[in-house]
């Protein structure tokens, strides 16, 4: 029972923890988008700074898995 | 189309292709629950802490098998310096070429960040981080990482999960009686170890001192309960247990992150002190002279210090440890050819963790360096 209980707050955890990296990645790469479409010369540059941005919006999801896997394996 | 399949050596690789991907659904784990897995071998059993390579400890020394990645990655980077140093060249080889395109982006990079002065003197810690980190996460998904080690006897699993009583029942054959009746004595114990009834053992080959799962272990597998109602008898020369890894990817163990993370952030506020003077720098974080909400700017500065190592602990540990997870699921999964995307996307990973961590070290660098009164104050 409460090994289940625990499977759920893993699911949980990671699930919800992933919607708002979700989100922010599309808008990053949305904008990255707009201004890639507005300025093709700054292209390198742009991708750059997306991808070292999506990084750090990744790191939120990823402390969501951590305390997913915490609850699964400790 | 019947061209390109007209050929024989295109149908020939076509054919192997498919063979291998209906061989590896059938023979994973898939495959098990319609009762063929060939090949499925047990899930490893992830732990978050790492592992000690030699049980219980030496003289009192825990070796961790992530702290031997440690070594080897920190032995790697030694041996290359020292090997590209003795035979440095008017014309680079390709391998000098390679690490002078990394030192001349970085010092590139540290410049245009920092500026030409401060940058050259945070380069040294950034390039170090970034090729400290690059190479361990790189090590940790070559083949044996993570798949060779020694056998964990069920009593030391027992003793994880705090359960000190555990008696295990194929050592103890000879003592079954005197167990029986420790039992009953013990009855009121019992549900200590109820929990653990339901924990999974792996079934090795004996091999001597090196185990690894082999393929078709999967089958075999059987939990704590039935482990005690078997006797501790899981068939001839086989032992139950779990994996214990001899190497381990480094960065999947909090303590190796947070002592870069710690590193970093102390380097950091060396740079502010030396660069500013003690009496700006501490001013930045004990501010009396903005008033009230100056004060309490200041506190949340400090706040914002403590977090950054936290932040930087747990990126990089949870995407590593994620990967090294995905890995080991992936190959559960669909054995021989699961593994191989996620094996790219690993790469690229740890490429982009490390640079993220020294770009990280080198923006809180230089903005802990300029005073909060304005750039061209000093």
């Amino acid at each position: 029972m409460e090994g289940d209980i625990m499977n759920i707050g893993a699911g949980l955890a990671i699930g919800l923890g992933a919607i708002g990296p979700g989100i922010g990645i599309g808008m990053l790469a949305s904008k990255a988008m707009e201004a890639l479409g507005r300025n093709p010369e700054a292209g390198g540059q742009i991708q750059q700074n997306m991808i070292l941005a999506i990084a750090f919006t990744e790191a939120i999801a990823i402390y969501a898995l951590v305390v997913a896997i915490i609850i699964k394996f400790v | 189309m019947s061209k390109i399949l007209g050929s024989p050596r295109t149908l020939a690789i076509l054919i192997i292709a498919a063979s291998v991907f209906v061989l590896s659904i059938l023979g994973g784990a898939l495959g098990h629950a319609f009762g063929m897995g060939f090949f499925a071998s047990s899930l490893p059993a992830i732990q978050l802490p790492a592992e000690l390579v030699i049980y219980p400890d030496v003289y009192g020394f825990e070796l961790k098998n992530t702290m031997l990645t440690t070594w080897l990655a920190m032995a790697v980077l030694i041996g290359l310096s020292v090997y590209l140093r003795s035979r440095m060249n008017e014309i680079p080889g390709r391998l000098q070429a390679l690490v002078e395109i990394v030192v001349d982006f970085f010092i590139t990079l540290c410049e245009s960040v920092a500026g030409k002065e401060r940058g050259r003197r945070f380069f040294p810690l950034v390039l170090t981080i970034f090729s400290f980190i690059v190479i361990a996460n790189w090590m940790g998904i070559l083949p044996g990482f993570g798949t060779v080690g020694r056998i964990a006897d069920p009593e030391e699993i027992a003793h994880h999960h705090d359960v000190h009583e555990y008696h295990d029942p194929a050592s103890a054959h000879g003592e079954k009686q005197k167990d029986e009746k420790e039992d009953a004595a013990h009855h009121g114990e019992d549900h200590d170890s109820s929990h653990l009834d339901s924990v999974k053992l792996h079934v090795f080959s004996e091999l001597g001192a090196v185990a690894f799962l082999s393929p078709g272990s999967l089958k075999d597998e059987l939990t704590f309960a039935q482990y005690k109602e078997k006797q501790g008898d899981v068939g001839e020369d086989k032992r139950a247990g779990h994996l214990v890894p001899f190497l381990r990817s480094a960065n999947t163990d909090v303590n190796t992150t947070l002592a870069m993370a710690i590193v970093a952030m102390v380097m950091v506020h060396f740079w502010g002190f030396r660069i500013l003077g003690v009496r700006v720098h501490v001013g930045k974080f004990v501010n009396f002279k903005g008033g009230p909400i100056g004060f309490f700017v200041g506190i949340l500065e400090f706040i914002s210090e403590l977090a950054r190592v936290v932040s930087f602990t747990f990126r990089l540990f949870g995407n590593i440890f994620a990967g090294e997870v995905l890995l080991m699921a992936m190959g559960f999964l669909l054995p021989l050819i699961g593994i191989i995307p996620f094996l790219g996307l690993e790469l690229f990973v740890g490429v982009i963790q490390a640079f993220i961590f020294s770009m990280l070290t080198l923006v809180f660098a230089s903005m802990a360096s300029v005073s909060h009164d304005g750039p061209d104050h000093h």
